[in-house]
């Protein structure tokens, strides 16, 4: 999806970087998207709040909402797939080979 | 209800309007669980996150151990973890305590990331429960039964769950016609590839592959 996504908007994005920040995505604000779910994750409420403070500078203050809402979203499919054991297509998993590779998610595949 | 209190920025009405309509159905009786059971397995859920004294609930342990489980580690749950609470309260209690705290992970997760006060959990509203549960359907190399299809139809055992759990995405994410739509942004806010690029990083995070 994101590969496909950031082609359609013209971006030569380097897909690695959603598994290794410290690289950059070639997507704008993308950098700052991608620290933002970090510092939710695992951050400090003052990292937090700056890495709120950088989407809103880059991105502005609609998208902090957007992205906040996707975080959400996200939260909720992942355990909507965990829970209930849901499997991938093997069509999607050939299709997205590529980014597993890159990304190392083959263990995260269930058989 | 929903102001998000402490967010840096206001919050489309769009959005309060999908979490209001999950409070209302978290708090109404669900297909196998009346409103007090639903209501407890989420502040069961919430205790398990901040580590405080968890409340009496009158529900399977089995049930109880899947849902913290999956709201604080979602990584961890297994097939043995669902099955468990399956065979000891059926496979329509174990969708339903699923879609519980998956539904209040989205509401949640929304709140954290905004900086924003947790929402109250609403009030237990009278009622026996629903019984509207699915027949005919199986395990599709799933924990659980389900129809064919992708993880839209994940809930599709509980109708009534199903379609609150569906209409929740349009208004965080995507509907299903923008989602065919791989230049979708919204306007004003992130175009689908900066969309993406949360989701993906928060599946990663969370060590799972959608």
């Amino acid at each position: 999806m994101l590969r496909e996504s950031a082609t359609a908007f013209g971006y030569d994005v380097d897909i690695a970087a959603v598994g290794d920040p410290s690289r950059a995505l070639g997507i704008p604000g993308g950098d700052e998207l991608l620290r933002f779910v970090d510092t939710i994750m695992t951050g400090s409420p003052d990292e937090l709040d700056s890495a709120r403070s950088a989407i809103i500078d880059h991105l502005g203050p609609e998208s902090l909402v957007d992205a906040a809402s996707v975080f959400g979203n996200f939260e909720m499919m992942n355990r909507v797939a965990e829970g209930t054991g849901i499997q991938i297509p093997r069509q999607s998993i050939e299709r997205m080979r590529d980014t597993i590779d890159v990304l190392g998610l083959e263990r995260l595949l269930r058989s | 209800m929903f102001e998000f209190d402490g967010s840096p920025v206001p919050v489309r009405d769009g959005l309060k309007n999908a979490y209001a309509a999950i409070w209302g159905h978290l708090g109404a009786s669900g297909p196998t669980m009346i409103s007090d059971e639903r209501i407890g397995l989420a502040r069961h859920a919430r205790a398990t996150r901040r580590g405080e004294p968890l409340p009496s609930v009158d529900l399977p342990e089995s049930v109880l151990a899947l849902a913290s489980t999956l709201f604080v580690h979602p990584g961890r749950v297994n097939e043995e973890i669902v099955r468990c609470a399956a065979d000891e309260a059926g496979d329509a209690a174990a969708v339903e305590a699923i879609s519980i705290v998956s539904m209040l992970s989205a509401v949640d997760g929304t709140h954290r990331a905004l900086g924003a006060e947790l929402e109250p959990l609403p009030e237990p509203s009278p009622g026996r429960a629903t019984g509207n549960i699915a027949r005919g359907l199986k395990r599709r190399r799933t924990y659980l039964p389900m129809p064919p299809g992708a993880i839209p139809v994940a809930f599709d055992l509980l109708p009534d769950v199903g379609e609150v759990y569906r209409e929740s995405y349009g208004p965080q994410y995507m509907t299903e016609a923008e989602m065919a739509f791989s230049g979708f942004r919204r306007s004003p806010g992130l175009n689908r590839a900066q969309i993406e690029t949360i989701a993906s990083r928060t599946s990663l995070l969370n060590e799972c592959f959608y």
